[in-house]
C-alpha cells in the first residue's frame, strides 16, 4: 500500500464532507493491516482500475450512517432504508472519484466502479495480499474508516508513442512519391 | 442487467472449473433480484470497470471451497485458511478475467479489479439500482451462486483507452 494515495483521499473526504454534510471530520491515527477486517454495521465497497488500482472501503456505524445520510438529504432518517443506504453509497462514490482526480493530477489515472454496499457487523472481508492502510475520520456524527488497499496498476494502456512506427510504404516504380 | 452479459460468465465458469478443479459444473434456473442478497458463508466480490462495469459475486459454502482449493492445489485441505481464501478469490478472478475477455470480443472491453473475499453469513450485499441476474451452477461438490449486476458504461463517458490509430492515408 503505498501512502502517495493516501492524502488524495482524505483531501478527498474532507471537501466532500464538508459540501455535503457541512461536518468537520478530523483525521484519527493511521494504521496499516494485513489480516481481513471485521466489518461494522455498514460498509461501502469500491474498485479502483488503472495506473492506480485496488480496493477501497467506508466503514461506519449504522447511527453515523443515518445521521451521515440525513445530512446529506437534508431530512432526518429513521431507518437505514433503500434512500439512506443510496445516499451512504453515493457519498463513497463522491469521495472515491473526487480522489480519483487529484491521483490522477498526480499522473495515476484511474476509472472506479459502481459501489456495493454491506451491511451487517462481524463479516470477515479480506483483500488478500493487500495490506489496507486504514484512516479514520472524526467528526461529530461518529467516525467514519477509510480503508485502502491500493497499489500501482500494471500498465495496460497503448499510448501512441509506444507504438511502432510502420514501414515506409513502397510505391510501386511510375507513381508521383 | 444485459443477460448479453451473463453467458460470458457460465462459460468462463464452466471452463475455469473443469481446468482447474476438474469439475462440471451444470446451470440452474436462473432469477433476477432487486433486493440486497444474504451472503453464503463465502463471497468472492470483483468490480468491472470499462464499457461494461459493475460488479461479479460469487457465493459459495465453506466446505464447497475447502473442497475446490483441495481438488484445484492438489493436497487435503482440512479447514478454510488462508491458502484457501486466496485460492477461491483466485479463482474469482481468474472467472472473471476470462469473463472479461469474452465481453471484449463481444464489444465490450473492461478491466476488472483486484478481488475482495467477504465470509459471514447473515451480511448483506446491495448493488443498488443495479438489479441482479442469478446464476446458480452445480457440481458434486455444491452450488457456486455467480450474482451478476452489470451494466454498459454511459456513452460519451471516457473510458481513458487510447484507440490504435488509423494506419497512414493510402495513396490516392
Amino acid at each position: 500500500m503505498n501512502v502517495r494515495f493516501l492524502n488524495p483521499f482524505v483531501e478527498a473526504a474532507h471537501e466532500v464532507l464538508e459540501a455535503e454534510t457541512s461536518l468537520q471530520m478530523k483525521r484519527g491515527e493511521l494504521r496499516l493491516e494485513s489480516g481481513p477486517y471485521t466489518s461494522d454495521d455498514v460498509t461501502v465497497i469500491l474498485s479502483l482500475v488503472g495506473n492506480v488500482e485496488g480496493n477501497v472501503f467506508y466503514s461506519m456505524s449504522q447511527a453515523s450512517a443515518l445521521a451521515l445520510a440525513s445530512r446529506i438529504l437534508g431530512e432526518p432518517l429513521e431507518n437505514f432504508d433503500g434512500l439512506a443506504q443510496s445516499g451512504i453509497a453515493e457519498l463513497g462514490n463522491v469521495i472515491t472519484g473526487r480522489a480519483s482526480v487529484k491521483l490522477s493530477e498526480a499522473g495515476f489515472e484511474a476509472n472506479i466502479s459502481p459501489p456495493t454496499l454491506l451491511q451487517g457487523r462481524g463479516a470477515s472481508i479480506s483483500t488478500l495480499d493487500f495490506a489496507r492502510l486504514v484512516v479514520p475520520l472524526i467528526s461529530d456524527e461518529g467516525t467514519l474508516v477509510i480503508h485502502l488497499a491500493l497499489r500501482e496498476g500494471i500498465q495496460r494502456r497503448v499510448t501512441t508513442a509506444s507504438l511502432p512506427v510502420p514501414e515506409r510504404p513502397v510505391l510501386p516504380a511510375g507513381r508521383p512519391g | 442487467m444485459n443477460v448479453r452479459f451473463m453467458n460470458p460468465f457460465v462459460e468462463a465458469a464452466y471452463e475455469v472449473l473443469k481446468a482447474e478443479a476438474r469439475v462440471s459444473v451444470t446451470r440452474g434456473n436462473l432469477s433476477l433480484e432487486k433486493s440486497a442478497l444474504t451472503a453464503d458463508e463465502v463471497t468472492v466480490l470483483v468490480s468491472l470497470v470499462g464499457q461494461v462495469q459493475g460488479v461479479a459475486l460469487y457465493g459459495l459454502s465453506t466446505a464447497m471451497g475447502v473442497a475446490l482449493v483441495s481438488s484445484m492445489m492438489m493436497q487435503e485441505f482440512n479447514e478454510f485458511d488462508d491458502l484457501a481464501r486466496s485460492g477461491v478469490a483466485e479463482l474469482g478472478n481468474v472467472i472473471t478475467g476470462r469473463a472479461s475477455v469474452k465481453l471484449a470480443e463481444a464489444g465490450f472491453v473492461s478491466n476488472i479489479s483486484p478481488p475482495t473475499l467477504i465470509q459471514g453469513t447473515g451480511v448483506r450485499i446491495s448493488t443498488l439500482d443495479f438489479a441482479r441476474i442469478v446464476v446458480p451452477l452445480s457440481c458434486p461438490l455444491g452450488t457456486l451462486t455467480v450474482h451478476l449486476a452489470l451494466r454498459e458504461a454511459p456513452t460519451g463517458k471516457a473510458d481513458g483507452l487510447v484507440p490504435i490509430p488509423e494506419p497512414p492515408g493510402s495513396i490516392s
